[in-house]
């Protein structure tokens, strides 16, 4: 044999190697192509950024958003090329139904229900021949639980304040209302005409009108806070209504020391050497019963029945909720306290406490619905080509008995209704219809004014209205919140709505 | 769905369809391509060796695989091309036919020799036998099993 | 006695294919190559219409001018192999030819306003141009298949075109036009094109020439070096020379493609030359260290790496295209939109950049799902595997080596650009051969099926015999005949 051959016969075996290597390379094309057309597919046919979901957001319309009387929050206009646009009832809904702009994208309820909207209904895998149909966007319309009328009151109500209202129906866990101050009018945004002028007023305002506080906006409670202890405190049996410390009474005049901490009850008149229990304390706000309560019922205890209504957790919501906490957590004591002090002081709603007005507004709710606490819920039905689809109540959790939510309604109403309580909520109660409340001043250190806040619900024996009010340094709870609070509370249960 | 969209439906799968006839038809025409190939080594009547050649063309030592008809000769048509100043253009034929060997000399101008024997016209020739094309020596053997 | 007189081509043979002779004419039938153009030229048509239906809402043949065209060339190339009675291989031609039709109903469907030449006082638009090209391919690949006799041009002068090709490297290095952040254009006059591409082939002609050469020193002395055993140190100096050149191609043309392509081909020649995987992992840990090197030195690397891990996570800045061409695949799912009703626009615009040069694997994969992809993959493989097949069957080492380095060059380029768009790899420059838009790119390809076309056909003029003497006098040589 000559060399010449030998050496070729040797050639083969590395060209079949190398068709081996490539036809793996090959192969992990085939894969990728299989990872992206298929398992990635759903996923991103969905995104805002594709090119398809961006087309068909300018020519299928896109379904409306209704309030619960059935007027119209959000619909399409067409502009001068032919292409449409969004346009939206007013300013004080835009902290719920949001903006859906082509080149600013999405936010609000536009934003979280964007599938529905928009119409990309199907699977694209299990129906692989959908697109060979003539017409494969089904947009849907939204319902709401909220009241536009209502919205409009609370947004007034709160003028130039900034701050949060919340109102919702305990019972079923409904949205009434959902207003965030500042607001931004959405239809800037969405107009071609404005739209880039208008965004970018919104980034540079250093007031953070895109925030929406009701729900993103976390703030120290103060008093208002002072309900989640009772109900800690009742629920796990650690005090009862008529608990009374014989130090409470001394402790007014001298404060309450706790581990070389002094507590200080500054805001309520003299009740004398009168020991409080839960109602008393309730009517007056002392910070002295409180905290002594949440010592009493320990970290552990007060934190489970927190998160039983929320805390600790983002809120199961049809927008996206910032998260409430009792404490910063990573401490030795129990409930991740870092000590006594710390529980102590949170107990009254001044530790490392930061609440959203939404959560606040579901602990008035709890005890509205007698310590059954439902889910909050904005959308109640979707309708689209196939006919509605309702979205009905839903329980979140069972917090606390009949009883204890019942004695704390007591509490709450004497907080309102009683001579000395009155002082604290001035202008909260319902003229003609028991109410029930509380007030919070929170202090925020320094030397600015505090925030003001009032959680209350009415009819205290057959609540069909729970709400939350919050008024950034807005001053003592009375002066703010309370008559906010009052105002349309009142004016809803005028309405007599459906 | 209308009438229209119903044909271009089956347009679109029908493009594909034909894309996979077309991959399959080539796949088919590569494995048989490749059995053949691996078949053609025990497929040989015979083989012809290289005993001696002056030039590039053939290389001396070199084997060729040999089928059934086997053209020598100076073009490069052939199936052993001789590239020697003394082999003709078409010189001659190695014919197999029932088990025997054939040469069969093509009218070439210097002739062909077995054996130091000229050819005329047709002649045997057997397995060991040595086949003189222009200045070129062949061998012809039995093929390898 | 004269030496090497011509052959003269006799007239007459028994031999199965031929269609009888006519004069210097003999025709040698290619069945095979008949039938799959009959079935390309049918799935064009099928394919055609089906566009038109979607843009157009008629069932007609979308533009039959330039399909027409186009077949009329193919048919053409076919019975020039047939007159010339070549016995080439018959699936080469009629895959590139299937190639070229998907790019050109791909082209149609696009916006014709993507590229605009002026010729002869008149406008043509996106689709003519390719048309241009591809039948000046289809030209190109006819001849080579017919003419090509010899390789002596290619085998003999392989340092001269080393020469050449570093030239029009230094060339490109220097007066190289800047595109998309990439110096990848060469501008002389009216015409620009991509050297890179040419230059890939005559790196191949290079390497053949002298792997096959160098192949039994490479492959049997060997360097101690520590544990490694390596060819002798004067032989491994082309193997860092390569290095270097992938990277300042990198470097100064900021072409990732094409460093990737030049490396990965030469690794796989000297891998096929030797059988040493030994080289093989050298060069690949010499690529890793040289690509970690670049991506701490340079920001366009970088940036090409951060944008392959996540192109998600700046989707309308840097990771824009590759996640446009990712929502591409995904809006085709596994049958596609089909040809013509996908790519939804955006004002007007088609939402992936580059889509007719980078990107026509995405716009595919839009319109004819994963099936159809996963058939255009396959056409590649095919290709390459008559390519390495040829390399098998040939008759010395230079042709073998010529051969599978060819069928590697499409191969590997292909795959790489595939992997750009799939975000298996980062995405590089490379253009899909035969589906991309680019004169360049379709010229160069279809220069390598031509020598694929000339390399398999049997009656091709015998390789010389190897130079005779020791392992000295090989060294001594230069340029070996």
């Amino acid at each position: 044999m000559s060399s010449l051959t030998g050496a070729r016969r040797s050639l083969g075996g590395p060209i079949v190697r190398v068709a081996v290597a490539l036809s793996l390379a090959f192969a992990t094309l085939a894969i990728a192509v299989g990872y992206w057309g298929v398992v990635r597919a759903p996923e991103l046919t969905r995104s805002p950024y594709d090119a398809a979901v961006i087309a068909a957001s300018r020519s299928v319309p896109r379904g409306r958003i209704l309030d619960r009387t059935g007027k119209v929050l959000a619909r399409n206009k067409k502009d001068a090329n032919g292409e449409l646009y969004r346009v939206y009832a007013g300013p004080a809904i835009s902290p719920v139904v949001g903006y859906a702009s082509p080149r600013y994208g999405r936010a609000g309820l536009e934003r979280a229900y964007d599938a529905e909207l928009s119409g990309l209904a199907g699977d694209p895998l299990r129906d692989p021949f959908r697109k060979f149909g003539s017409d494969p966007y089904d947009p849907k319309d939204l319902t709401l639980s909220l009241s536009f009328d209502l919205q409009r009151a609370a947004a007034r109500a709160l003028g130039d304040q900034r701050g949060a209202v919340v109102m919702l129906d305990p019972r079923t866990g409904e949205i009434l209302a959902l207003v965030s101050n500042p607001s931004f009018d959405a239809n800037a945004v969405t107009d071609p005409t404005t739209a880039q002028k208008a965004f970018k007023a919104l980034l540079a305002d250093p007031s953070e009108p895109l925030l929406p506080r009701a729900t993103l906006g976390r703030y120290v409670p103060g008093s208002v806070f002072k309900i989640v202890t009772a109900i800690a405190g009742l629920g796990s049996g650690a005090v009862t209504p008529k608990t009374t410390y014989p130090e409470q009474p001394g402790a007014e005049k001298d404060g309450l020391v706790v581990d070389g901490y002094t507590i200080h009850d500054g805001h309520h008149p003299e009740t004398g050497s009168r020991a409080l229990g839960l109602v008393g304390a309730t009517e007056v706000s002392c910070n002295i019963w409180y905290s002594l309560t949440g010592l009493a019922t320990g970290g552990d205890a007060l934190t489970e029945y927190a998160r039983r209504m929320g805390f600790d957790a983002p809120l199961p919501f049809d927008l996206p909720t910032a998260v409430s906490q009792v404490t910063g957590g990573g401490g030795a004591a129990p409930g991740g306290f870092q000590d006594d002090v710390e529980l102590a002081n949170a107990a009254y709603g001044q530790g490392e406490t930061f609440v959203t007005p939404l959560q606040m507004a579901l602990v008035a709710a709890t005890i509205a619905d007698h310590g059954t606490l439902m889910k909050p819920h904005l959308v109640t039905a979707m309708t689209g080509d196939n006919g509605t689809r309702t979205l009905g109540p839903e329980r979140m959790a069972n917090v606390i008995s009949a009883a204890d939510a019942q004695a704390i309604t007591v509490a709450m109403q004497q907080a309102v209704e009683g001579k000395l309580g009155g002082q604290f909520t001035t202008g909260a109660k319902v003229p003609g219809v028991p109410t029930a409340g509380k007030s919070g001043t929170a202090e925020l250190g320094g030397t600015g004014e505090p925030h003001s806040w009032f959680i209350g619900f009415a009819p205290a024996d057959a609540p069909t209205i729970a709400i939350a009010v919050l008024v950034e340094k807005g001053g003592r709870g009375a002066e703010a919140a309370a008559p906010i609070a009052g105002d349309l509370m009142t004016r809803y249960l005028k309405m007599d709505l459906p | 769905m209308d009438g229209l969209l119903l044909v271009l439906w089956v347009a679109r799968l029908l493009f594909l369809l034909l894309l996979y006839v077309f991959l399959y038809r080539v796949v088919r025409t590569l494995l048989r391509d490749l059995r053949a190939a691996a078949r053609e080594p025990t497929a040989t009547l015979g083989r012809l060796v290289v005993v001696a050649s002056p030039g590039s063309e053939p290389p001396a030592g070199h084997v060729f695989a040999l089928q059934a008809i086997t053209t020598l000769g100076r073009d490069v048509n052939n199936s052993i091309v001789v590239d020697d100043p003394f082999a003709s253009t078409e010189h001659a034929v190695l014919t197999s036919r029932d088990g025997t060997w054939y040469i069969e000399d093509l009218g070439s101008t210097n002739g062909s020799h077995v054996n130091g024997q000229a050819v005329n016209g047709v002649a045997t020739i057997g397995f060991g036998d040595e086949l003189q094309i222009g200045q070129v020596r062949f061998r012809l053997e039995r093929p390898r099993v | 006695m004269t030496v090497g007189t011509t052959p003269v081509r006799s007239v007459g043979s028994a031999q199965r294919g031929r269609a009888g002779s006519f004069g210097p004419i003999r025709p040698h039938w290619r069945w095979v190559e008949m039938r799959l153009l009959l079935i390309a030229a049918l799935a064009l048509v099928v394919g055609s219409i089906s566009l038109s239906g979607a843009l157009t809402g008629g069932l007609t043949l979308y533009d039959a001018q330039t399909l027409l065209t186009y077949l009329a060339a193919l048919a053409a190339g076919h019975v020039a192999l047939v007159l010339a009675g070549r016995r080439a291989d018959q699936i080469l031609l009629p895959v590139m030819g299937l190639l070229g039709g998907i790019s050109l109903l791909l082209m149609q469907r696009l916006p014709q306003d993507l590229v605009t030449q002026h010729w002869f006082d008149m406008s043509v638009g996106l689709a003519q141009v390719q048309l241009v090209w591809l039948v000046l391919g289809i030209t190109i690949t006819s001849i080579l298949g017919i003419v090509v006799r010899s390789d002596s041009w290619l085998r003999r002068y392989k340092y001269t075109w080393a020469a050449a090709g570093v030239g029009l490297l230094l060339l490109t290095f220097v007066l190289g036009a800047e595109v998309n952040g990439q110096r990848l254009t060469l501008q002389v006059g009216p015409f620009s094109g991509q050297p890179s591409e040419f230059l890939k082939v005559i790196l191949v002609v290079f390497l053949a020439g002298y792997l096959s050469e160098n192949r039994s020193l490479l492959m049997e002395q060997d360097t101690r070096l520590g544990p490694l055993r390596l060819p002798p140190f004067p032989y491994l100096a082309p193997m860092v020379v390569m290095w270097a050149i992938a990277l300042g191609i990198v470097v100064i043309q900021r072409d990732l493609g094409a460093a990737l392509l030049f490396f990965g081909v030469f690794l796989a020649m000297v891998y096929v030359a030797t059988g040493r995987v030994s080289l093989v992992v050298i060069g690949l840990v010499l690529f890793v260290l040289g690509s970690l090197l670049m991506a701490n030195l340079f920001d366009h690397v970088r940036q090409r790496i951060d944008v392959w891990l996540d192109p998600f996570a700046d989707p309308l800045g840097a990771g824009y295209q590759v996640v446009q061409g990712l929502h591409a695949f995904a809006r085709g799912g596994l049958f596609g939109t089909g040809l013509g009703a996908g790519l939804p626009t955006i004002g007007g615009r088609i939402p992936i950049p580059e889509v007719h040069t980078d990107f026509p694997l995405a716009a595919l994969g839009e319109e004819l799902g994963i099936i159809g992809i996963l058939a255009i993959l396959g056409l590649y493989l095919v290709l390459v595997e008559r390519g390495l097949r040829i390399g098998a069957a040939a008759a010395d080492d230079f042709r073998a080596l010529l051969a599978v380095g060819l069928a590697l060059v499409v191969g590997i380029q292909a795959f790489i650009i595939a992997a750009g768009n799939l975000k298996v790899l980062p995405l590089t420059g490379v253009t899909l051969p035969f589906i991309s838009y680019g004169g360049s790119s379709i010229l160069a390809n279809s220069i390598v099926v031509g020598l694929l076309l000339a390399l398999s056909d049997k009656g091709v003029e015998p390789p010389p015999r190897p130079s005779s003497g020791g392992r000295w006098q090989r060294l001594r040589q230069r340029d070996s005949i």
